[in-house]
This record gives structure tokens, sequence and C-alpha cells, in this order.
């Protein structure tokens, strides 16, 4: 058993701690609340091989590891969670099912560009009526010839407005729910694909969440991702790795809090002694401390499995779980460490407040998380 | 032989280093030497305390001044100093450097004070290390024991009357490897901050080169000069750069220093330490330089600098 | 051709450094190493020639046997090979134990045009080892360079020597030995593949069995303290009041003229 870091991901750990001092901790506040998609960043990144960083160089990416990828994705969202997300999206959402579904074809032209930053990507599959319950979805894809012909309508489409290529999931066959779903590669462009209106989020602001539109959206046949009505399995598939990221997002939230936190309490001074004598932070602190630490573990872990082709959907699911709880109770902390301060726009932990509370749900929310791993264990 | 060696670049620098050489050799019951660049200095080093001048020889207009090391070596094998200071200067440090390598002996770089040991007739020597975040403190076990003072280290030596002292001077200095294709003399601009009672520094925290105007206001009614840290200088060149303080810039020892939007890296720090009041305004309530502040305000300079002119024009005509 | 060898040294992090408050000692036992920051400019300089000019570049450290990360981390930089002259007892070499291990690695087997060494180190910024190290090789020396350029026809260098009483445009001969300002450059952040990459470029090991005995350290240190700084830390509030009273109280302190 080894719990150290090799030199590469400390390497990567402190290579992007610099990137994000220099590009991403300045721009941070402004990204939030103007709000402001940090495309500047984007293109940082990908300068720096971040945009496909555990697919393999054949494909435009860096050849790594996923546990790089989570370090990296904690470390970006540690200094701006909307950064973060949107790396997220892009390589865990977008590129990860063209990667293992795929065909040679498909990769060529679509997975080479995203991994190396040419374009970014996206992930088609809430629908208004269709959110955990993914086999309720209405989008519809109709075979015609050459062609399937979408009509439908997606929403919380993180990354729509400014990706290159959308990964949509619709049904085939009606009759068989979840069973029906498709998956298909519908590039930015297509007749018929309308990004519908931006959305106004209370955290993640800088990232770009809108809806997305099909009206009679003629995609290519060649275009349909995996086997047809496999989109089920293609989804969770990509959800399940998903949600080490979100993991990784969520923890790099808590640990910003904790950073905050413990400068803030050594600085503060009250009943002329800083706030850090004071019992109450001081366990406070020591809470958080260690539930981030215990999130890190997890999260690791689950990376870890990924890593050494081990089943990682229940690690992933726990990951995410406790992770995004953690998140949720550290920025709360952070706030009550930090006292009236805390709660003005402009200051770091109210930020990380409103940013952490979105890992709970998005990519399957905690009570899904619950069932997943129940289903796991209880099996 | 014996004695206490000196050698700087600038007069004012030398008399400094003569001023720290005369009490320790008169401490240790030796004489005081000096290295002079042209034989006109003689008069005044042996004045300001020497026994004997070496005086340089005259060096080529494409010869850099480090070229004299060969020949300061010979110097002091020939002369067994027990002590030897150099003005810390960046040639000053690149002869001491290259000096105490031929002679195989020990340098304490950028030295702040030392100590006389009676019993093992050696100095303890100090110098900053870690940013200025520690302080080491070396001996030389080698001879000569050698060591580079920054100027204004030391208060320099006054002139006495009747004091006498050898002349000799050194043999012609062999060519060296490297050729003074142009010398290119700083823009000095009037202010010397080194001297200055009181210094306004200005910091990352200010967001336009105009927005200076407002450090000078301040500086105006302080009766200050105005200087900055590190990035200001090298980076956006909004200053010159002989008023960059810190570590590897100026170190200043005003009665009064202001930061505004200056955050206080340790290397910055160590520049200003020896001010007598720091006071800082600074947005960011974490920044380091609150840690090494008199006083401090915590609050957008922006807002906060305009109302303290008005405070201290009150507060000074009353 | 053009062969360089830039020089780098493995750090403590000085952010890390915290102080012991009761005893004055510093507290390093958890403090991380990097690449002493001016030395990340020595490699980048050379980087940057390479790239112009063509040619290799050998990053050199001395360095304990426990300091081996240091190498990919040299390696993600840009350098084709690094030597590693590492020992067991090199954790607090004084300066001239340094230069004359340096000097011997060099000498046993590392061919070079340009040695490119940081002003000074990062911990104790002596600012010794490249002047005293050129010294050593018997090689010309060119301290506190902010601009530094090849010439291929002549093989000369020229170089801005920022100093005190400003700006001394120098050349010379190769082989010739440099010391640079870190505002001669911006050190680029090592993208994934170049980190990745690292562990794929030669680093010669170099023990002390093979250079002999490191030589007399000259200088010894009895001690290192925290420095202190006696501060009031009173801070004031920004509105009005409060700049009043911090006017008031600086007032007291300091004569204004």
């Amino acid at each position: 058993m080894d719990f150290n870091l090799t030199e590469e991901h400390k390497l990567i750990r402190a290579n992007v701690r610099e990137f994000c001092e220099k590009f991403v901790d300045p721009i941070a506040e402004q990204t939030d609340a103007e709000p402001k998609f940090p495309m500047e960043t984007v293109k940082k990144l990908a300068e720096q091989d971040l945009l496909g960083i555990p697919y393999p160089t054949e494909y435009g990416g860096a050849g790594s590891d996923y546990l790089s990828y989570i370090i990296v994705i904690e470390e970006l969202s540690r200094a701006c969670a909307t950064t973060g997300f949107t790396l997220e999206v892009h390589s865990s959402l977008a590129s990860f099912p063209l990667f293992k579904f795929g065909t040679e074809e498909q990769k060529k032209k679509y997975l080479v560009p995203l991994c190396k930053g040419e374009m970014l990507g996206a992930f088609a599959l809430t629908e208004p009526g269709a959110g955990t319950d993914a086999g309720a979805a209405s989008t519809v894809a109709v075979k015609d010839g050459d062609h399937y012909v979408l009509n439908g309508s997606k929403i919380f489409i993180s990354n729509a407005p400014v990706a290159g290529v959308i990964i949509a999931f619709a049904l085939t066959d009606k009759s068989k729910g979840t069973k029906g779903l498709s998956a298909f590669i519908v590039p930015q462009g297509t007749p018929g694909l309308i990004i519908g209106k931006h959305l106004n989020k209370m955290g993640i602001r800088g990232s770009l969440t809108s809806e997305v539109l099909f009206k009679d959206c003629r995609v290519p046949a060649e275009n349909l991702l995996g086997q047809e009505n496999q989109g089920f399995k293609i989804a969770m598939m990509t959800l399940d790795g998903g949600r080490i990221g979100i993991a990784a997002q969520a923890l790099g939230i808590a640990q910003a809090a904790l950073d905050e936190s413990i400068h803030y309490s050594k600085e503060r001074v009250q009943f002329g002694k800083p706030i850090a004598a004071l019992q109450a932070i001081q366990w406070m602190i020591a809470n958080m401390a260690t539930e981030i630490e215990a999130s890190r573990f997890l999260t690791y872990k689950a990376a870890w499995n990924y890593d050494q082709g081990l089943p990682y959907s229940k690690e992933a699911a726990m990951a995410k779980l406790f992770a995004s709880e953690t998140a949720a109770r550290q920025t709360n902390r952070a706030v009550q460490v930090h006292g009236g301060i805390g709660f003005i726009k402009g200051h770091k932990v109210e930020r990380l407040y409103r940013d952490a509370k979105i890992t709970e749900i998005y990519e399957g929310t905690s009570e899904v998380m619950r069932m997943v791993i129940s289903g796991s264990v209880l099996r | 032989m014996a004695g206490i060696w000196v050698f700087a670049e600038s007069r004012e620098h030398t008399r400094e280093l003569l001023g720290a050489g005369r009490e320790l050799a008169d401490r240790m019951g030796t004489t005081l030497g000096v290295f002079a660049q042209g034989a006109s200095a003689s008069k005044e080093y042996i004045a300001c305390g020497a026994d004997e001048v070496f005086v340089l020889p005259v060096l080529g207009e494409d010869e850099p001044l480090e070229a004299c090391v060969p020949v300061l070596a010979d110097a002091v094998s020939a002369g067994d100093p027990d002590v030897i200071f150099i003005g810390a200067t960046a040639r000053g440090k690149t002869i001491a450097a290259r000096l105490a390598s031929r002679l195989k002996t020990g340098l304490c770089s950028c030295c702040s004070g030392f100590v006389y040991d009676e019993g093992d007739k050696l100095l303890r020597m100090e110098r900053m290390v870690y940013g200025g975040a520690g302080i080491q403190t070396v001996v030389c076990e080698t001879r000569p024991q050698m060591a580079t003072i920054a100027p204004r280290t030391f208060a320099p030596a006054p002139e006495q009357e009747g004091r006498s002292g050898k002349v000799s001077e050194l043999p012609v200095v062999p060519e060296s490897g490297v050729k003074v294709l142009d010398r290119l003399p700083r823009q000095r601009g009037a202010v010397d901050v080194t001297r200055a009672k009181a210094i306004v520094c200005v910091g990352r925290g200010v967001e336009k080169a105009e927005d200076i105007t407002l450090a000078r206001d301040l500086a105006d009614v302080l009766g200050a000069e105005v200087a900055c840290s590190r990035p200001i200088a090298e980076e956006l060149q909004w200053l010159p750069e002989d008023v960059y303080l810190g570590i590897s810039g100026k170190r200043v020892k005003p009665e009064l220093y202001v930061g505004v939007g200056v955050s206080g890296q340790i290397q910055h720090v160590t520049g200003i330490r020896d001010s007598r009041v720091i006071f800082a305004i600074n947005r960011d309530e974490n920044a380091p330089i609150f840690e090494a502040a008199d006083f401090g305000i915590v609050g957008d300079l922006y807002q906060v600098v305009p109302k303290l002119i008005d405070e201290f024009k009150a507060a000074l005509k009353a | 051709m053009l062969k360089t060898i830039a020089c780098f040294k493995w750090v403590i992090d000085d952010a890390d450094i915290r102080i012991d408050a009761g005893t004055r000692k510093l507290v390093l036992d958890r403090a991380g190493y990097k690449i002493s920051a001016y030395d990340r400019n020595a490699i980048e300089e050379a980087v940057l020639l390479q790239e112009k000019h063509g040619g290799t570049v050998c990053a050199v450290t001395v360095a304990p046997s426990s300091a081996k990360a240091c190498l990919k981390d040299a390696l993600s930089r840009g350098p084709d090979n690094a030597c590693y002259i590492n020992d067991p007892s090199f954790a607090d070499l004084a300066p001239a134990q340094t230069v004359s291990i340096l000097a011997a690695g060099i000498k046993a087997g590392i061919e070079f045009d340009l040695i490119i060494c940081g002003e000074g180190s990062g911990d104790l910024y002596t600012q010794q080892v490249g002047p005293a190290l050129a010294e050593t090789l018997g090689i010309p020396c060119i301290t506190y360079v902010n601009k530094l350029t090849y010439s291929e026809s002549d093989r000369r260098i020229t170089a801005e020597r920022k100093l005190e009483d400003g700006i001394e445009v120098v050349s010379a001969a190769l082989p010739a030995l440099v010391t640079i300002l870190p505002d001669i450059n911006t050190p680029r952040i090592p993208t994934l593949k170049q980190v990745l990459g690292a562990a794929k470029k030669p680093a010669l090991n170099v023990t002390l069995d093979s250079l002999g005995p490191a030589g007399d350290p000259c200088l010894k240190t009895v001690g290192i303290q925290a420095a202190v700084m006696d501060r009031k830390k009173i801070r004031f509030a920004a509105d009005a009041e409060g700049i009043r009273a911090a006017v008031g109280a600086l007032l007291k302190e300091v004569a204004i003229a």
C-alpha cells in the first residue's frame, strides 16, 4: 500500500497551482461576478496539454492517467469552480463517450480536436421532464435514409453555447424507455440544432449553461455513437467517470474554503487574540480538515480504481456523495468562520458557498448516489 | 604579516568599510589596509583610518573591474591579512567570490553584522537567509576571513587630522577574458530613496501607472519620497528601478514607511524591516505586510489614501 | 552546436517555513522543496538559446541523495539531459564545497561551451557559486546579466550586466560562465507532456565515490535563527474615524517635517 503521489503527480499539482496563481486566481472573481466564461483560460489550458489529460497521445491527448486529471480539476476548482467544471464537462462528459464508444473515424474527427483543445465539448442528456429519470426522455430520433432526425429539448446543458460538438441522447425506440435511448454526435452548426436560453445560475456562474433544442435536426447516421439503443449504457458509464471529476471539483472548493478559513482565523482578532485561538473555531477547522482529507482519499481511490482497470462505479458514487456534501458543509463553516465579511459579495468564501451546492446535484444527485451505493452493497 | 583589508567600488562605501575595519583592527591589535582605485584617494583613506593603501593600476577602457582579481589575490597571498571586507555591490560580490575561490577561503556574503571572539580570534558573522526569514551565523575557519558588506551597513569613518600611512602601488593587471563594449550610466532620478526620511511605497494594489500620483500626493504631504515594490519597477516599469525596495533592490531605514497596496512578500519586507515605523494600507486583510506593520488600514487604497491626505493636512496645519 | 549547462539547486520552499515562537527556530520539517526560482530562469535561458541556436542543454545539480525528485522537475522545463551529483552528505554544503563538487563533476564528463547559473540561490543566496565555479574552471565569468546573446559566427557571447551605476555591455569568447538576473526571461510552466516526458530523458547519476572528497567547507554555519520583527500590528478601520485615529497614532510616533 502506498499513499504517496508519484513525482509526476506532485509536479502536475505544483504546475497547475502556478498556472492558477498566474491565470485563474486574478480573474476568478470577475468570472463569477460578471459572469464571464473563461475562454482565455481554456485556451491556456490547451497550451498546457490539459484538455485531454487521460486520453492517448494518438488521439491528441496527453496520455496521462485519471488521477492526474483529477488533481488538475481539484486544483483548478480550488481557484475557480467554473474553470474546473468546464474542464470536467469537456473531458469526462464529451470526450469519454467518444473515446470509449466511438469508431476510429469518429475519434479522429471529434476526439482529436477535443483533446487538442481546438474545440470544447458538451453532453445533452437532461430534459425538463427527465432529470434523474433519464428513461422519461421525450427527445426522439427517427431514422430517415442515411440520417437521423432529432426533435425535442434539453435543459441545463453546460458548455453548450461554446461547444464544437454535443453528445446528445434521444429515443430511437419510444416503447422501450431507457433501453430505447441512443447517443448522437451533434456538431455545432448542424441545421436544426438551436442553443436556447442561457440560464442564470446561483453558483459556477461563469460556466455557460443553456437549453438545447432540436427542431428537425438532421444528423448523419454515421454520427450515431455506439449501437442504436445503447445510449443509456453510454450515459451511465460516462456519468460514472464524471462523478470522480465532480468529486474532485467539490474537493477543490472545500480545500479553498479551508485555506481561506485558516488564513482568516489567524488574522482576525477578537477578544484580544486571533480567533484561531478560540476553541469554537479550532473545532470547526479540525472538522473541516478531517472531512476534506477523507474526501480526498475517496476521490483519489476512485481514480486509482479507474487507472487500475478495476470497477469504479460504487467508488465514484461514494466519492461524489461524500465530497459534494463535504464541500457544502465546509463552505457553510467557512462563511461562519468569516462572520459578516463572508456574507459580502467579492469575498471568496461567499462565492465558494454558492459554488458548492451544485456538486450535490449535477451528474447524479446525492440521492442517486445513495441509490447506486446501496444497490451495490446490498446486492 | 596580518591586518584587516578592505575594498569597495565607491569612496563612500570604502569609508564605511574603513569605519568597521578600524574598530576591528584596534580590537585585534592589527593594522588596516585598503585598496584604492587611483592614488588620489590615498590621503582621504589614510585620514579615515587606513595604515596602508594599495593603489590599483588604472584599468584599460575595455577592462571590467573584475579584471583586478589576480592582482588582488597576489597582494593578499603576499600580505596574508586576517580579514578582508569587500563592498557588496554587484562587482564587489563577484570579485569577492572569485578571490575567495582563488585563496581557498570562506566568504560570508552580505554580512549584516559581526562579533569578534577574543578566544578563537574569529568573527561570528551574521547574514540573512531564506529571503530574510532567517539569520545565519557563520564562522570562516580558513585564512583570510572574508565578508562582503552592503552599502550603508556601517557608518562611514570620519577623517582625522595627523594620521599617516604607507602607500604602495600594485602591479599591472593581466588582460581579462571579458571585454567591456559599452557602459550606459543609469538614468538616475533626483531621488535617492536610501536617504529619505519618509517613504511612500507603491505596490501591485495600484491599478494603473497614472494612479501613482495618489501616492505622490501623499508623499508631498509627508515630505516623503516615492518608492515601489519590485514588480512595479521591473515588470510594469511604472517607476525607475533604483527606487524598488527589497532584498534584491534598495534596503531602506526611513523614520516612516507607508505601504500603499503593497502585499509585503518577505523579499520586500526584508528591504524595509529597519524602518522605524511601518504603516500599511491594503485591500487584502490577509496581506503579509500587516504582520510586518505597526499600523494598518484594511481598505481600498483609492478610498483611503485621499482621506488620509486630508487628515494629514488637517492635523499638520493644526 | 552550442552545449549549455544550466546549474540548479533544489531548495526549501520558503513559503513553507514556519517559526517556532518560543525558540526562534525555523521549523522546516514539513516544508516542500522546489527548484530555486533564480535557477528556473537559468534553465529557461539555456532552453531559449537552444531554441534559437540548436545544440544541447544539460541541467546540473549538486544535491543530497534524497533530492532525486528534482530531476523530473528540471527535465520537464526543457533540458535534454540532467546530471545529478549526489551524496547523502550533500544536505548543507558550504559554497566552496558546492563549487569544488560541481567543478569536479563537470570536468569528469560534461562537455560545455556555456554555463548558466542564477544570480544566487533562493535559500542561502550567497551569490558565490557562479563566479567561484568560473574561477575554479578557469573560464571567463560575467555576472548579473539581464540580456544575453550568442553569436554563432565568432562563438562569443555578448551580455548586458545590470550594475548599481548602470548597464555594462560585455563580451567573452566561449567557454564562459554567466550568472543571470530574474528579469532576463519569464520561465514557462511545463506542459503536461513535458512533465510526462521528463522520465524518459537521460539523467547521469554521479556520486561522491567517483569524484573524491568534497573538500574543506571553509565556512562553518554556527546557527540559523528566525529573523524577528517586533511590530505593533495595530489596525484601524477604513472609515473616517479610523483614518483620523491612524493619523493621530502615526503623528505621535513620527515627527513629520
